[in-house]
């Protein structure tokens, strides 16, 4: 599966992103991504209040080396907890590009699927999935601690198998992601606001 | 000509200061798991998560000094390092040696503020503005206590008051050096960032500080100088107050039961705000450190 992947790059003329002189270490570093994934601690919408039970006592998930991260720079996976509006939708983007490359996105509830109890909704986005690439999503209303665990596990078996390619797809399909983006906001959103925020860069 | 003997001992010294300065990190987290009730993650977690760091794919940079930084840092903490007396060996040494690894124990925190102060973010501009408050408001009482220590042993080399305290008794026995150790120890707390003086990174407060910039190969720098430091500055506080040692077990045990006594300081104690922690230093510590020195006097 991998192979191909490789294969499809070298004929499309898509660097690979695979730095070549750590070929040999990729599975010690594989092993130790899945062990410890920072997670971003940005929550959006409802979610955010499952985060608490999940890293307290009863739930702990510091077992599995996953440790709240407030600098993006440093995060390894995005927590999406809710539903997205367009405003924070922006930040979302610039918080994800700002993150370093090997990067997962974990979306919660019906929401960012396909907008749950928000489907006429005029402010909300309805599909994520076409803004920014989602690595795995778990469907309820909200999930409870137990569910957020079991897509964490998801997460940890995707990364070692490989298939958590969210960071690969966005750098791949950026035109089309890039499109979906610049039709939602209107040309320029990121000329406008990101310089804003982020001055120093 | 190259003494290889002065060589090998220094990468083997750097080499188990290092894994220690992991495990130690490992304890740090797993006890304070522990004390919340929790499981907590495996001892070995700072080493994944080193490794991590180094495996990532991308790594920003803000230019030279950005990069030059944490190199700074990790410069200063071994060379602290190398000058400690760790069980019976001594690598460099020099009539003052007291005064040299004391303030290389303080530089560290120079060099990460250089680096970020050079990426431009503001929440790095405010943590290192903390950052240099704390060390201005700790440096008097820092200074007491070793100059009560001093005043005391009747010398600055580090390996002669190793040799005074192996004869004479460990200098927390002598009442006044009791007090300093009590000095020290609230100094301690503020050079390893640890909770009533966690003002520098308050994670929740200003997103990590200096290090929100840092991400992916100049974190995983950081995070082994962190270590590194971690091991020397326990060193350094078993080696005043706590005799030293003769061998590295023994050198162990003190260092890890001083580690645990920050530990347990740091779960029990919510975070100053950055005037509270001066006029702390300021009020207690000093005055403390003021009786001890006029007790040697």
């Amino acid at each position: 599966m991998s192979e191909m992947k490789e294969m499809r790059n070298e004929n499309d003329g898509v660097i690979s992103y695979e730095l070549q002189e750590f070929k040999l270490f990729e599975p010690l570093f594989k092993w130790a991504r899945k062990k410890s994934l920072w997670i971003v601690a940005f929550c959006t919408g409802c979610g955010g209040i499952e985060m608490p039970p999940l890293a307290t006592a009863r739930y702990d998930f510091e077992r599995f080396g996953i440790m709240p991260n407030p600098a993006p720079r440093m995060g390894d996976l995005f927590l999406i907890t809710g539903y997205v509006t367009p405003k924070t939708l922006k930040r979302i983007i610039i918080t994800y590009e700002m993150m370093q490359d090997p990067k997962y996105i974990l979306a919660h509830g019906s929401c960012p699927i396909n907008g749950g109890v928000y489907w006429d909704s005029y402010n909300v986005v309805k599909q994520l999935d076409k803004y920014i690439p989602i690595d795995v999503a778990i469907a309820g209303c909200m999930p409870r601690a137990e569910a957020v665990m079991d897509g964490i596990m998801e997460i940890m078996r995707k990364i070692e198998d490989g298939t958590a390619d969210g960071w690969k797809r966005y750098r791949e399909n950026y035109e089309y992601y890039r499109k979906n983006q610049d039709e939602l906001f209107g040309e320029g959103w990121r000329e406008k606001d990101a310089r804003r925020w982020l001055a120093w860069i | 000509m190259i003494d290889w003997k002065l060589v090998l001992e220094v990468i083997g010294i750097l080499i188990y200061a290092t894994f220690m300065g992991f495990i130690f990190m490992g304890i740090e987290r797993k006890a304070m798991a522990r004390i919340q009730r929790r499981v907590g993650p495996p001892i070995y977690q700072p080493i994944i998560d080193t490794l991590k760091l180094l495996g990532k794919k991308e790594s920003v940079s803000h230019g030279f000094i950005y990069d030059f930084g944490p190199v700074f840092a990790m410069g200063a903490s071994i060379a602290a390092l190398l000058f400690i007396p760790i069980a019976n060996f001594q690598l460099f040494s020099s009539n003052a040696d007291l005064i040299v690894v004391a303030y290389l124990l303080e530089i560290p925190m120079l060099g990460i503020m250089l680096g970020a102060m050079s990426s431009g973010n503001p929440y790095s501009a405010l943590g290192v503005q903390r950052g240099l408050l704390t060390m201005v408001a700790m440096q008097l009482p820092y200074g007491l206590a070793l100059i009560a220590l001093i005043q005391h042993w009747g010398t600055f080399k580090l390996s002669e008051i190793v040799a005074l305290q192996q004869t004479q008794g460990w200098s927390i026995l002598v009442p006044a050096l009791f007090v300093a150790m009590i000095v020290f120890d609230i100094v301690f707390q503020a050079m390893l960032g640890l909770e009533p003086f966690d003002i520098v990174s308050a994670p929740a407060e200003i997103s990590m500080g200096p290090m929100v910039e840092y991400g992916g190969k100049h974190a995983a720098l950081l995070f082994t100088q962190h270590a590194i430091q971690l091991f020397a500055e326990t060193a350094f506080f078993a080696v005043l107050f706590l005799g030293g040692a003769s061998n590295l077990l023994e050198l162990l045990i003190k260092q890890i039961a001083v580690l645990f006594i920050a530990i347990f300081v740091a779960s029990i104690y919510p975070r100053f705000t950055i005037d509270q922690a001066a006029k702390f230093f300021w009020k207690w510590p000093t005055i403390l450190g003021i009786i001890a020195v006029l007790l040697t006097v």
